[in-house]
Parts: structure tokens; C-alpha cells; sequence
């Protein structure tokens, strides 16, 4: 019975979510964005060999386990320009991938595809072939940022800026590391010595026990010390 | 339309009433008869309407994308979005980009017809049309785009021929529209949709006076500064108190022959977007 109540109340949270998130538009937010994204890499892209004849008009489904909402990529590729069309929803898809975002970062690896679908982590309808073309080409674009940075900044302000995210980037790792040594550290000699939660509940206890005993005992020693008192007085 | 007939539109419009902010700005259809219909509050012959609603949109084409953006916060690009989502639309398909303007829509299908498919933009205003074309072809859309200047009312088309017709933000300008949703619903194919994206009545009092003080206030006063005309912005203010509200509309397109009608409210019911079907 609670678990039918619990399955309510969470389908009841999904719908008003979804229906908060169409009210405000959120789907066509994510979807301009993304798409303006996309659309401004292939045009910083330069690696001019990527072809997208193969996947002209074709549309890509991603419905992740995060969002309430599908993504459907669709190519438009003509002789003058190449771009995206980010949607939420479509009628017919050429390949729809059920998946979560973790699990997409594995799709990259071509080798993995098999071995996520039989794991259950990535549901595929229609052609798989498309969605591994569209990875590739994800993989292939070349964006050479610094030069794309000059054009704005300037070359010496771009040098710095780079080196000075080098840096960071370094002493990021730096500390990624040293935390990582701490934590691991911490695991192996640290944690075994550190005193757990129910051996403190327990020490608790136990100090609570003799303090009673303590004061039962004082008791019984202010009773015979009256009691001496008492019958020193009678003789 | 001569610069004649402007000064004399622009004359028609200064006689517009004001709305007070404050004001009842409940829909009166009663004053649309046989022979007269409404341009914004006001009453006028049938016949003057289309003259009148085109200078107007003479007027405001050149600076129309800005306004929007301003007027919308740019909130109209995710409303336009949101019927491209609804569209269905696939590659092949025939579009017909009703009131089509400065091709917002039309871009979009071009894209996602692809070379087999075809998309007809159409606006019965001339200046509309000139700048969405320019648009277009500054983007390089050409190929699978065709311009039209036509009356809804009366579609230059043969029957049958769409398996999608959209109109964004201009069905309140056709002076009649039962008879232009009978024109749509015959140049659609058995089995396409019309989809029509207009301002609405909001679904809350609070949002509702809080727009009708924007609208009557605010938005004549950026008409005037950005576009140098704060009439046609009234008029705009106007047509969309007088358009038909959401379970009407939605009526007059059963009426016509539209099956499986739907409408879903955007921004609170600022917008709404409906959709029906040809079978």
C-alpha cells in the first residue's frame, strides 16, 4: 500500500515538474541553446574533411534518463552551410537512444555499444549506425580555441590567458591529486583507527552505568554512615 | 501601398481610442455584423479592414524583428519554437507559412523539409514579405522557399496541396476569419494540420491586469521610441483584446471542419498554440 502511495506521489512530482518546466518553456530554452551551441563549434570547426552527406535530414532521438523532455538532432547540409536542428519532440526519428548521460559519454567507444545494451544501459530503435555517425563526427570536429580567442582578445592577452589557465589547471590537478593521496591515505590507516558511531553509543552507555552505580553506592554510603552516626548517639 | 495611403492610414489610427490601464478589456464581438468588423476597438467597414491592416504592418516591417524581441523579451523566438515542436514536420513535407512575415517559421521548415520539400511563405503585406525574403536569402535559405502575397481568406493554392499550414500572429488580422480557416482547411492534404500561434487571454487575473497595464501602457511608448509608431502598437494592444479567446477559437476552427482540435496555453495564456486536423 505504501509503495503504491509512494509510486503516486512520485508520477504526481513528475507531472507537475513537466508540466511547470512546458509552462515556463524550459524544453525550447535547452533546445536553443543547445542548438546554438552546436551550430557555433561547426562553425569554429576546422577540420574541413568531416562529411555530413551520409546523415543530411536525418534525425538523432536522445531521450535521457535526466530529462523529462527528449532531444531530437536533425542535419540540414547544403552547399553553403551546415547546421543543426535542435527539437523536443518528433514524430518519427531515424534512431532513438533511451539512455542516461553517463552512459553516453561511453558511447564514444564503439567497442562498449554491444556491451551497454546488453547492460541495460542503452536502449537503441532504428538505425544504430546513424548514432555511431554522429558520434564520430562529434569526435572529429577540431576547434582551435587559441586562434579563436586571438581574434577577440588579441594574440597577447590569449598567450597569457592560456597560460595562466594552464596554471590553474595544473594546481588543480595538483590538489586533485594530493586530496586523492589524503582521501586514500585516510582509507587505509586512518579509518581503521577512527572510533565508530555505535562505539561511542556504546562508551556513552557504559559511563552512564557507573556514574549510576556511583550514585547508588554514595547513597548507600550516606545510609551507613547515618546509621552509624545514629546508633553512636543511642550509646 | 502609396505613401498617400499611409498618411491616411495614419490618420485612421490617431482616432483609435485609448485604453486606460484600468479599463474593461473584455471582448464586445457584438459590433462585428455582416457588414463591419472590429480594428482594435474600433468598428469599420469589412471592406476597409485589410487596407488598414496593412498600413500597419507598411509601417512597422522594417523594424518588426526588434520590436518583437523588445515587445516578447524574446520570448516570441520560444513560442515559435514550441510550434515547430508541434509541427510534426518532416522531410518532404509542404509547408504553407501563412502570414508568414519575416519568415521566423519559414527559416526553420526550410531547414527540416529539406531539398524534397517545399515551403510557401505568405503574407498578404508586400513590406512584410520584401524584408522576410531579404532575411531568408541573407541566410542562405533559398532553395526549397517560394513567396507569395495572398489574402487567407482566399488561398491562391489547389486544393489538397499542404500537409502543414501554420499562422503565427496574424489570424486577428483577417478580417473574416471563419471564411480564412475554410480557405486553410481546404488547401491542406486529408491528414495535415493547421497550427495557429496567437496572443491570447491569460489563465490568471493577476498575469491578466498585469499585461493589460503593459500592454496599454508600456508597449504604444517603445512602439513610439524604437519604431516611431505608437498607434500601430495600440492597434496591436488592441486586435489582441478583441482576438477570439481559446475555447472560442477553438470553435470556429471545429466549425471550418478541423478535427481532433487542441490548444495548449503558453506564458500563462499570453499565447496559445492550436492545432487541428484535416482527415
Amino acid at each position: 500500500m505504501q509503495v503504491s502511495n509512494n509510486q503516486a506521489l512520485t508520477q504526481l512530482n513528475t507531472q507537475t515538474s513537466r508540466k511547470v518546466s512546458d509552462s515556463l518553456l524550459l524544453p525550447q530554452v535547452a533546445t536553443a541553446t543547445i542548438e546554438l551551441i552546436i551550430n557555433k563549434a561547426l562553425a569554429l570547426n576546422n577540420n574541413k574533411l568531416v562529411s555530413f552527406s551520409a546523415i543530411n535530414q536525418k534525425t538523432l532521438t536522445l531521450k535521457l534518463a535526466e530529462l523529462t523532455f527528449p532531444l531530437s538532432f536533425t542535419v540540414n547540409s547544403t552547399a553553403s552551410a551546415t547546421g543543426f536542428i535542435v527539437r523536443t519532440h518528433v514524430e518519427s526519428s531515424d534512431c532513438t537512444i533511451n539512455t542516461s548521460i553517463n552512459t553516453l559519454k561511453k558511447l564514444k567507444d564503439n567497442q562498449s555499444l554491444t556491451l551497454l545494451i546488453k547492460q541495460d544501459e542503452l536502449d537503441v530503435n532504428g538505425d544504430i549506425k546513424l548514432a555511431q555517425q554522429f558520434a564520430n563526427i562529434a569526435q572529429s570536429l577540431a576547434i582551435d580555441w587559441q586562434s579563436e580567442l586571438a581574434r577577440h582578445l588579441g594574440d597577447v592577452p590569449t598567450h597569457q590567458l592560456l597560460q595562466f589557465g594552464n596554471k590553474i589547471t595544473k594546481s588543480m590537478s595538483a590538489a586533485g591529486k594530493k586530496i586523492g593521496a589524503d582521501i586514500g591515505e585516510y582509507l587505509v590507516h586512518e579509518k581503521r583507527l577512527v572510533v565508530t558511531t555505535s562505539q561511542i553509543a556504546s562508551f556513552n552507555q557504559q559511563t552512564k552505568d557507573i556514574a549510576n552505580k556511583v550514585d547508588t553506592l554514595s547513597a548507600r554510603i550516606d545510609m551507613l554512615f547515618s546509621n552509624i552516626a545514629e546508633k553512636s548517639a543511642k550509646s | 501601398m502609396s505613401s498617400t495611403d499611409q498618411n491616411s492610414q495614419a490618420s485612421d489610427l490617431s482616432t483609435s481610442p485609448k485604453m486606460p490601464a484600468d479599463a474593461d478589456t473584455s471582448v464586445d464581438n457584438t459590433a462585428e455584423s455582416k457588414d463591419t468588423t472590429h480594428f482594435g476597438y474600433k468598428t469599420i467597414e469589412k471592406d476597409d479592414k485589410i487596407s488598414m491592416v496593412a498600413g500597419v504592418f507598411h509601417s512597422v516591417a522594417k523594424q518588426y524583428d526588434v520590436m518583437n524581441d523588445l515587445m516578447s523579451f524574446g520570448i516570441h523566438r520560444l513560442w515559435k519554437r514550441f510550434t515547430i515542436d508541434a509541427s510534426g514536420v518532416r522531410p518532404g513535407n509542404k509547408v504553407l507559412d501563412l502570414a508568414g512575415g519575416t519568415g521566423d517559421l519559414t527559416a526553420k521548415f526550410s531547414q527540416l523539409v529539406g531539398r524534397e520539400g517545399k515551403v510557401i511563405l505568405a503574407d498578404i503585406n508586400s513590406s512584410m514579405l520584401n524584408v522576410g525574403r531579404d532575411k531568408l536569402r541573407d541566410k542562405g535559405l533559398v532553395q526549397n522557399i517560394e513567396y507569395v502575397q495572398a489574402n487567407a481568406e482566399y488561398l491562391p493554392f489547389e486544393e489538397n496541396t499542404f500537409d502543414i499550414v501554420t499562422i503565427a500572429f496574424g489570424l486577428r488580422n483577417v478580417t473574416d476569419k471563419d471564411k480564412a480557416l475554410r480557405s486553410i482547411y481546404s488547401v491542406l492534404k486529408p491528414g495535415g494540420r493547421l497550427l495557429v500561434l496567437e496572443f491570447s487571454k491569460p489563465e490568471h487575473e493577476l498575469l491578466n491586469k498585469a499585461y493589460d497595464f503593459y500592454s496599454f501602457n508600456i508597449l504604444p511608448k517603445m512602439g513610439e521610441l524604437v519604431a516611431k509608431d505608437g498607434e500601430s502598437y495600440q492597434y496591436l494592444a488592441e486586435s489582441i483584446r478583441m482576438h477570439p479567446d481559446q475555447e472560442t477559437l477553438k470553435a470556429m476552427m471545429e466549425k471550418a471542419g478541423f478535427e481532433q482540435t487542441t490548444f495548449k496555453n503558453l506564458t500563462g495564456g499570453v499565447v496559445a498554440l492550436h492545432k487541428g486536423y484535416k482527415f
